[in-house]
């Protein structure tokens, strides 16, 4: 061995890692009130370490979290892209009503390449609403997918309770047939494991061994397993 | 996903298949997709416990035979993480098998490209030894009939100080030539298998052996040249161009279309450059010919006889400390990270090998001969006691050596005893002829 051992200077490279955006869109109106909206922040915070580490595997990849509220209108909560590692969370509050639209609007135009600096892989978009968008959902959702971004995106639904919009989730989910359906969260555990397993199996892909064709089937294949079928449906 | 009854408490009772013996299921170590594993006691010793979901058996059919068969045959070399027995725990529809349990010591293989302060630091020598250990506990696979599947980041384990590996996950391999259960990893997949025209098999994990190589020794992939740094956004069609269809070594010097673009990849041609030419021959041969043609990727014994020279031949930068791989013939003689010229360091050379002398280091018996492993100690390199710039190699065997020093008749070296490292000077330990290259202290 030699007496002044000096590693690869591999830092400039490192420097450009690729990015993984990830973006919450998360349902803050008044019938999130109380429990619900207490139980999606015991999600986020128990989803957040899991998420880390998961990141943490793949180190050729920066994941950048960002999270928008929307009531009776749509704001960030996390504006700046948030390096996962340094994620900390902060309650969100309930209150108003459900402008999905502009959530939609936003997410859309913080996704679009020309705001987006350096390299990335496709961001991994996460929707999770219990109820149905009182503002102009049709036409956000034209302006949405017109970013490549938002095309290429992968995109999570979770369907929180049991009175929510599941045509505006598939839409925005836009998955060919019998491809990713939204998950259904009836109970503060499947919303707990439902925000664990969006947030984290997109990411993980990065770094898993797959048995399935591509990427995209694998993710649908493994959300089949996720919540655990109804009691009412398998006894 | 694992519904909560499905994973196992601690303290619940498991018994093995073959050897009928009763054990305890401890905390979990650990969770992925096929299962989890647990900290397993059985007859005063502890193991690890893999798992899996049910639905996992369910899907992967033939899992049961391939550890079946994996038990039966045993391990290939003890640095496999290998499947001891399968282990079934009564009410419980899935099964598990029992391995041994990691030395916490190692660190994933993955640490060597974490971003500071995470990043598992190792000299040039060390890298070029766990690629060694890699390569040769693959040959002891391959040999035994079997095939890998899944050569990546997450299942090979290092030990910062020894630079010794540990292969875990077996339960993926598979007699070469039976059907694959898995895919691989992005990165590491074959592009056959990328363009998904093949399953995994011996002639797959050679080509995923070779990334697992690049990226200990450069950490960097070896297809990420240009073209991956103008994909702003890369989607599943692009990444399919990139490892798949349209694969370009970053090194290839016919299609430079994937070149390194500078200053953000200096530091990767620096290793390139920084490397001896039998290594490079093979890296390019992995990524060139070796992209669409499987029957010539590069064998375990051509890795492994490689990096076993290379890592005895390093030197380092006077000026700098940058560390290369030393080539007595090699045209350029400058620095790839500073430039400075490059004095020729003291070094013996055997055969084909060249085996640097640094003073303090211990020449061993496998440095000299490379049909033995022994890492006793030979000769060590000591300066003189009055004259510290000049530098002799001391018997530390105990017979003399015979050796031969140009303008001088023959002498022996008794046991204790130093002989300086004059050029040209020929030293027979055993054996073993050896000769000193040493242009730095021409005799007179």
């Amino acid at each position: 061995m030699n007496d002044r051992p000096v590693t690869p200077a591999l830092d400039a490279a490192l420097l450009s890692r690729r990015q993984l955006h990830v973006v919450l869109a998360l349902d803050c109106s008044g019938s999130m009130r109380g429990e619900r909206i207490a139980s999606l922040n015991y999600a986020i915070r128990s989803a957040i370490p899991e998420l880390q580490a998961v990141a943490a595997d793949n180190p050729e990849v920066r994941v950048l979290v960002r999270v928008l509220r929307f009531g009776t209108v749509a704001r960030w909560h996390i504006e700046e892209p948030c390096p996962v590692e340094e994620l900390e969370w902060e309650d969100l509050q309930a209150g108003g009503e459900t402008a999905m639209g502009s959530a939609l609007r936003l997410v859309g135009e913080a996704l679009d390449p020309a705001r987006l600096e350096g390299r990335q892989l496709p961001p991994v978009i996460v929707l999770a609403s219990d109820g149905y968008p009182t503002d102009d959902i049709d036409r956000a959702m034209a302006d949405f997918f017109s970013h490549e971004t938002v095309a290429k995106a992968t995109r999570i639904a979770i369907a929180i309770g049991s009175n929510t919009d599941l045509e505006t989730l598939e839409r925005f989910i836009d998955a060919p047939e019998g491809r990713l359906k939204p998950l259904r969260a009836n109970n503060a555990p499947d919303l707990v494991k439902s925000i664990k397993w969006a947030t984290t199996a997109p990411v993980k892909a990065t770094s898993s061994p797959t048995n399935a064709p591509d990427n995209a089937s694998a993710l649908a294949a493994e959300s089949t397993r996720v919540l655990e079928p109804d009691s009412s449906v398998v006894w | 996903m694992a519904s909560p009854d499905e994973a196992l408490k601690p303290g619940t009772r498991f018994r093995t298949r073959n050897g009928r013996r009763e054990g305890e299921v401890g905390t979990v170590l650990g969770a992925g997709g096929q299962g989890a594993v647990y900290l397993a006691r059985m007859g005063g010793g502890e193991f690890a416990l893999k798992w899996y979901h049910d639905y996992y058996v369910d899907l992967d059919t033939g899992l049961f035979a391939r550890l079946s068969s994996a038990v039966k045959r045993g391990a290939p070399d003890n640095r496999f993480l290998w499947p001891l027995d399968l282990v079934d725990i009564e009410g419980q529809r899935s099964f598990g098998y029992l391995m041994p349990l990691r030395d916490a010591a190692y660190a994933g293989m993955r640490d060597l490209i974490a971003p500071p302060p995470q990043r598992l630091e190792l000299d040039l020598p060390q890298r070029l030894l766990a690629c060694e250990h890699i390569a040769q506990c693959f040959l002891e696979l391959h040999a035994a009939g079997f095939c890998y599947q899944d050569i990546n980041f997450g299942n090979i384990f290092l030990h910062p100080q020894t630079a010794d590996v540990l292969i875990c996950d077996n339960d993926n391999v598979n007699i070469d030539g039976a059907d694959a259960s898995i895919y691989g990893t992005r990165k590491f997949m074959a592009p056959e298998v990328v363009r998904r025209e093949t399953l995994p098999c011996t002639k797959t994990d050679l080509f995923s052996m070779a990334v697992m190589f690049f990226y200990v020794s450069f950490a960097w992939h070896p297809l990420d040249g240009r073209r991956e740094l103008e994909i702003k956004l890369l989607d599943a069609a692009a990444e399919e161009r990139l490892y798949g269809t349209e694969p370009v070594f970053i090194f290839d010097t016919v299609n430079t279309a994937n070149g390194l673009l500078s200053p953000m990849h200096d530091a990767i041609a620096n290793r390139w450059h920084s490397l001896n030419s039998e290594l490079r021959a093979l890296f390019d041969r992995s990524f060139t010919v070796g992209l669409f043609t499987p029957g010539r990727r590069v064998h375990e014994y051509e890795w492994r006889s490689a990096f076993a020279s290379a890592r005895r031949a390093v030197s380092s930068c006077a000026a700098c400390g940058y560390q290369y791989v030393y080539e007595p013939d090699a045209e350029s003689a400058d620095c790839a990270r500073c430039a400075a010229s490059l004095s020729p360091p003291a070094a013996l050379r055997v055969g084909r090998r060249v085996i640097t002398l640094p003073a303090g280091r211990g020449v061993t018996v496998a440095d000299i001969d490379e049909r033995q492993s022994s890492e006793r100690i030979v000769g060590e390199v000591q300066a003189h006691p009055s004259k510290p710039q000049i530098l002799g190699l001391a018997n530390r065997t105990e017979a003399p050596w015979r050796v031969e020093i140009p303008g001088y008749s023959a002498a022996a070296i008794p046991p204790g005893k130093t002989v300086r490292l004059l050029h040209g000077t020929a030293i027979a330990i055993g054996d073993r002829h050896l000769t000193v290259s040493n242009p730095q202290d021409v005799p007179s």
